[in-house]
């Protein structure tokens, strides 16, 4: 990303220059509003008023009405407090957590221990493992078989449905063997010839130099776990308490029963506010808000890993 | 490591007569292995009404599909609980003996003391899968009478599997190989020996968990696909009675509608994936342009927005569309109460119009600034002499961006190129899912959406594997070309 400069060059800028290096930065900043207004739209309308929100009035600034019922800019979180009396949205909230965190866990492991075997050239049929494994990343069975599969497995209607299937990522394995394999092996040789067993080398030696790549694939896992939905939707028809974040969010997306009905009885906000929470549209984006800001949040920590990853990936396996 | 493989008895070379019952116990061993994922094979199935679908494993692990499609029957009790847990409980105890078996094989790759220790476990695992068989014949004899007194024998259907008598020859084959094997390897006469093995089956034995994840979940879905030789129903059956064989590759095109419908989702699936391919120098274009930008600083601002799209999901996608273009969203309430047009309230999601273009467009604002990445990166690799040479001659911006820049992003560009033929089928279902509605459904259906209606939505099982079959051979035909596109051209293969 970073490119030297060439500076003997660009001292003199024709207007042409000018003009074509303004048009270049107004094009990028018109793109990157676009890419980023749709996620401050969101949260403005979430923490504005909800009249004015279903009124309209809410575009560019979060915005509550005064004594006198004006809009003035102001903010509130009671969508987000209000959200406890959503049905069924803690469960999969918590169902998402931990599967996010347990399923990014055991698949680093995994994949750190895959990616770290298949570097071995003395490991029996070796090349033809690797293709096994690498293959499935281009061609798989279809939907209805990989259901079926699933149905056989006795992983519907069950969390490890979740963890399981995924604990095997191919993509990943590439990745952290090209890393692996960038790591001078005189490091490992020392450790062999010291008496260390496999295990040991990768424990003590391979685990501790690989950490920046085991982290961009924690992160492409968290992620992918965070975001998956269509496992939830395939597989667990009969198990609503197992439903991920993002399946809840289509489920309400696409509720045309107000929510507000689904709001268990007897919650502790009163009257009034019940029924400005009668708004269906302010909750499904409260709810999309809450699933988008643990990626907003850890984005800009992880974003070098992203890139690293994307990098590595680039490097064919 | 070296040091322990030098270790090993080199010159420790087995005759045919003790290498035989070696490798046909090792053979059987991976059979049985296979078959207890494999629900044909499954000997716990002794009642019709048994989960067909069911394997060994499955059987052994899950009350709850065991008993999927015997309802009534359980609450009327035709056939007992207790009948039900004691199955489990025996097939459980023919895995945990497979099981034992398996690690007899992994340890027969070792040396001789190894192998010896190795065979001990057959020799216990073989009789506990017969053990386990045994308590099978026993809760088969069970229900029957059960299902006698009740006078409902008829009703549950109680059999004996040929999974049993299969299970029942591995069991036999397994103990009487292992047996020979043991007798036949000489007891280490070196007391200091210890156990060790050769580094090659030692690494790959490490690994076997992972290939047999894979194999689980990305191989053995392939069994799947004999549902589309059989007229098979959600819940039913399949056996000889509905076999019908290539009927439903027929049907695709002999079925006036489904002819239709699989035309036009292959329009949709082409258009959309050909708009993503006649776009797919959008991501160039803006890694060069932003490359121009001398900033740096500047640079890495755009390219962290750019790139959040790319992590949230389609649902939250379409979260975002609703908020911005339903009909109380921002497209309208900007209209009319910042510029008082009148009358705007349209929901843009519900017209069909432009139904591909937009959906050109949510990619493209989810995927454009992640995938500029590779190229930004690519450009940061090109030799700066090249740049400094050709201004040296005289060459302005232009010409570097279309002589050097661009020439020199060219093969990732092909590789990516290729891939996105390569998966010109496979445009996901996730977006078109998200975004589809009454109204966009004729227009916005591409293949893997249309194969998750048909198969999920209305339980055309065999019909919707036939599709995914063509589909998933199609892809793996283009891939191969592509692969082999590359390596003519380029020298190099992608896969």
């Amino acid at each position: 990303m970073k490119r030297e400069k060439t500076p003997s060059v660009y001292i003199k800028r024709s207007a042409g220059d000018w003009i074509f290096d303004i048009a270049v930065v107004v094009l990028f900043c018109a793109f990157t509003l676009i890419c980023i207004f749709p996620f401050y739209y969101l949260l403005i309308n979430t923490i504005s008023d909800n009249d004015l929100v279903t009124s309209g009035r809410v575009n560019f600034f979060p915005m509550l009405k005064n004594e006198a019922g004006k809009a003035v800019f102001g903010v509130q979180i009671n969508n987000y407090t209000a959200l406890r009396n959503v049905q069924d949205l803690g469960s999969s909230v918590l169902v998402t957590v931990a599967r996010t965190v347990l399923g990014t866990a055991l698949m680093v492991i995994t994949t750190a221990w895959a990616g770290y075997l298949i570097t071995k050239r003395k490991m029996w049929k070796r090349s033809f493992w690797y293709r096994f494994l690498v293959v499935t990343m281009y061609f798989n069975a279809g939907l209805v078989p990989w259901y079926m599969n699933m149905l056989m497995m006795g992983l519907t209607d069950n969390f490890l449905a979740y963890i399981i299937p995924g604990l095997v990522a191919p993509y990943n394995i590439i990745l952290v063997k090209t890393y692996i394999e960038s790591i001078p092996s005189s490091l490992e040789e020392s450790a062999v010839i010291d008496g260390a067993s496999t295990l040991k080398v990768w424990l003590k030696i391979i685990l501790p130099l690989s950490v920046p790549i085991l982290a961009t694939i924690a992160i492409f896992g968290a992620v992918g776990n965070w975001n998956s939905f269509q496992d939830s939707l395939l597989l667990m028809n009969n198990r609503p308490d197992l439903y991920t974040l993002q399946h809840r969010l289509y489920i309400y997306l696409n509720s045309s029963s107000n929510l507000g009905a689904m709001m268990s009885q007897g919650g502790t906000i009163s009257e009034q506010a019940a029924q400005s929470m009668l708004n269906q549209r302010v909750i499904q984006y409260t709810v999309s808000m809450v699933s988008i800001i643990p990626i907003l949040l850890v984005y800009p920590f992880m974003q070098r890993y992203f890139v690293k990853g994307i990098m590595l990936g680039a490097v064919k396996g | 490591m070296n040091a322990a493989a030098n270790a090993l008895p080199q010159g420790e070379k087995m005759s045919l007569g003790r290498r035989l019952p070696l490798w046909v116990f090792r053979i059987v061993a991976l059979l049985a292995g296979i078959a207890m994922f494999f629900p044909p094979a499954n000997p716990g199935r002794i009642s019709e009404k048994i989960n067909e679908s069911a394997s060994l494993f499955t059987n052994g692990v899950s009350y709850g599909t065991i008993t999927n499609s015997m309802g009534r029957i359980l609450r009327s009790q035709w056939i007992r609980d207790a009948d039900i847990t004691l199955l489990m409980i025996a097939c459980a105890a023919v895995m945990a003996g497979v099981i034992l078996c398996g690690i007899g094989g992994c340890m027969s790759l070792g040396n001789r003391k190894m192998r010896r220790r190795g065979f001990l476990f057959p020799l216990a695992g073989a009789p506990m899968m017969a053990a386990g068989l045994m308590l099978i014949r026993h809760v088969h004899g069970r229900m029957m009478a059960h299902g006698e007194e009740v006078g409902k024998l008829d009703k549950i259907g109680v059999m004996i599997p040929g999974g049993f008598w299969v299970f029942c020859a591995f069991a036999a084959l397994l103990f009487l190989t292992a047996l020979i094997a043991f007798l036949t390897t000489e007891k280490e006469t070196d007391p200091a020996a210890k156990m060790d093995m050769d580094e090659k089956y030692r690494l790959f034995l490490m690994l076997l968990p992972v290939v047999l994840l894979t194999f689980v979940f990305a191989y053995l879905p392939i069994w799947g696909w004999r549902f589309a030789f059989f007229d098979y129903s959600a819940g039913g059956s399949i056996g000889a009675d509905n076999y019908v064989g290539f009927k439903w590759f027929h049907f695709l095109f002999s079925d006036p509608a489904t002819t239709k419908d699989l035309l036009r989702v292959l329009r949709n699936t082409l258009i959309m994936s050909g708009l993503g391919i006649a776009t797919s120098w959008l991501p160039i274009a803006f890694a060069v342009l932003l490359a121009e930008v001398r900033s740096t600083k500047f640079q890495r601002f755009v390219q962290t927005f750019t790139t959040i799209p790319n992590f949230i999901s389609w649902v939250l996608v379409y979260a975002i569309a609703i908020c911005l273009f339903s009909t109380d969203g921002f497209v309208n309430s900007f209209l009319s109460n910042v510029l008082n047009v009148s009358g705007a309230n349209t929901n843009y999601l519900q017209i069909a119009d432009h139904t591909w273009l937009k959906m050109l467009l949510w990619g493209t604002w989810k995927g454009v600034g992640w995938s500029a990445i590779v190229y930004i990166a690519g450009i940061s690799s090109i030799d700066q002499q090249l740049y400094e040479a050709a201004k040296v001659d005289g060459a302005n911006r232009f010409r570097c961006i279309w002589h050097i820049t661009i020439p020199g992003l060219i093969p990732t560009y092909m590789v990516m190129l290729l891939m996105s033929i390569a998966g010109i089928l496979s445009n996901g279902m996730e977006q078109y899912l998200v975004f589809s509605n009454a109204m966009n459904k004729d227009v916005i259906e591409v293949l893997d959406l249309y194969v998750y209606n048909i198969g999920i939505g209305q339980n055309r099982i065999s019909l919707s594997t036939v599709v995914g079959i063509s589909k998933s051979l199609i892809g793996i035909t283009l891939l191969f070309a592509a692969n082999g596109i590359s390596k003519a051209i380029r020298g190099e293969s992608i896969i």
